[in-house]
């Protein structure tokens, strides 16, 4: 019989198995629910008429404070926590910004998120550089254009992407992260 | 024949007012029976014990209490009405190590935002048809982590048990059949024998 423990490998944890009853699926039986009901559903998700401004202005002013704590002298050595300050109101923006029609909103704090997650320390030139996708965000949401944005929207993505694409230039390390977390690896 | 989600009870948290609204009433419209709301995960808990929902919605970055660690909390709640019950988390977030990080709290299926109507159904199809099973291990209780790399592959997994699911089963015979028929084909052009021996010489 072999030995149970290895050097190089991690202990065998023992672990129980439990398959629960499903109670849910006794509940509610079989086949689905139609494709009529699921297009209501998206209707009613493409249509409703909810205001995103409100929203969008907390999350935008939560940005700005975090940016605003980047550049005080006393947050140099907490770069995670600056960072993280930013992360999550840009997460807000990115989930629901197409929540609420403004695809263009998604797309860049999308495009935002993945900077922050790969930056090391928001410097001067990574504050520079959030503060674009900041500016941007609010003259869409000032704007109100809904939508992806056409052409002009494109024009924005490519612009902010431009900028990025200069910052990892410049920092080669953090091209290195970018390239491992769109691999997955991060 | 369709599902009767008139007879389940949907907990949906999340601390956007609006957006808690837009799911609340998709469910509505799905034809979910009861559909209650909580603004956090503290919230959340309470109406977890007062109304056992058969189905948990939670969105992840809420105060005080967030989706994650709601999740821990009713996973761990040996007097709580359902630790299995299905727990699907709404986040921004999209990438691998998030998702692992939901996973090992103990999250059952990960819904990103933005989302359509159509995703937020196929998480509940999930959950009602493929249930997982629960893992209770040192440090570790929720929904098995381990999951097929890919649950829609209908294929042949190269074993006994390919033959009795009839889809798949009569698919593979088939494939076979064809197999046969080419090599058969092979032998008659090349004038080979089903028992013949062949040498096969490497070239210089």
């Amino acid at each position: 019989m072999a030995e149970d423990t290895h050097y190089n490998q991690a202990p065998r944890r023992k672990a129980e198995f439990i398959r629960p009853n499903n109670t849910l699926k006794a509940k509610v039986g079989s086949g689905g629910i139609s494709d009529d009901i699921l297009n209501k559903a998206q209707a009613l998700l493409e249509n409703h008429s909810a205001d995103f401004l409100p929203l969008a202005e907390l999350y935008l002013g939560a940005l700005v404070k975090g940016i605003e704590k980047a550049q005080e002298p006393e947050f140099e050595d907490q770069s995670e926590y600056v960072i993280s300050m930013m992360l999550y109101p840009t997460m807000q923006l990115k989930a629901n910004g197409g929540m609420f029609h403004y695809h263009l909103i998604t797309i860049i704090a999308d495009k935002l998120i993945q900077f922050l997650e790969v930056i090391e320390k928001a410097d001067l030139d990574a504050v520079e550089i959030i503060m674009a996708f900041h500016t941007t965000m609010r003259a869409i949401i000032l704007g109100k254009i809904t939508g992806t944005g056409g052409s002009h929207g494109k024009e924005l993505i490519g612009a902010l992407d431009e900028a990025c694409t200069r910052y990892f230039d410049q920092f080669p390390k953090v091209k290195s992260r970018l390239d491992d977390y769109s691999k997955g690896k991060f | 024949m369709a599902y009767q989600l008139d007879r389940i009870t949907v907990l949906v948290i999340e601390d956007n007012q609006p957006m808690l609204d837009i799911v609340k009433a998709l469910l509505t419209t799905f034809g979910v029976g009861q559909v209650i709301g909580a603004a956090n995960g503290e919230i959340g808990f309470k109406r977890y014990h007062e109304y056992k929902p058969d189905i948990i919605i939670a969105d992840w970055m809420m105060k005080p209490m967030d989706g994650i660690s709601f999740t821990r909390r009713v996973r761990g709640d040996e007097q709580g009405p359902n630790p299995y019950v299905p727990i699907v988390l709404m986040t921004g977030f999209s990438e691998k190590r998030r998702v692992f990080q939901a996973r090992d709290a103990g999250v059952t299926e990960f819904l990103v935002k933005p989302f359509n109507a159509r995703d937020l159904y196929k998480r509940m199809v999930q959950v009602i048809e493929r249930p997982r099973q629960f893992v209770k291990a040192d440090g570790f209780f929720g929904p098995d982590r381990r999951r097929r790399k890919d649950s829609a592959f209908q294929g042949p997994y190269r074993r006994d048990t390919d033959y009795q699911n009839p889809s798949v089963g009569g698919a593979l015979q088939l494939k076979q059949a064809e197999a046969h028929a080419q090599l058969f084909k092979i032998r008659e052009s090349s004038g080979i024998g089903k028992g013949d021996k062949i040498n096969l010489k490497t070239r210089d």
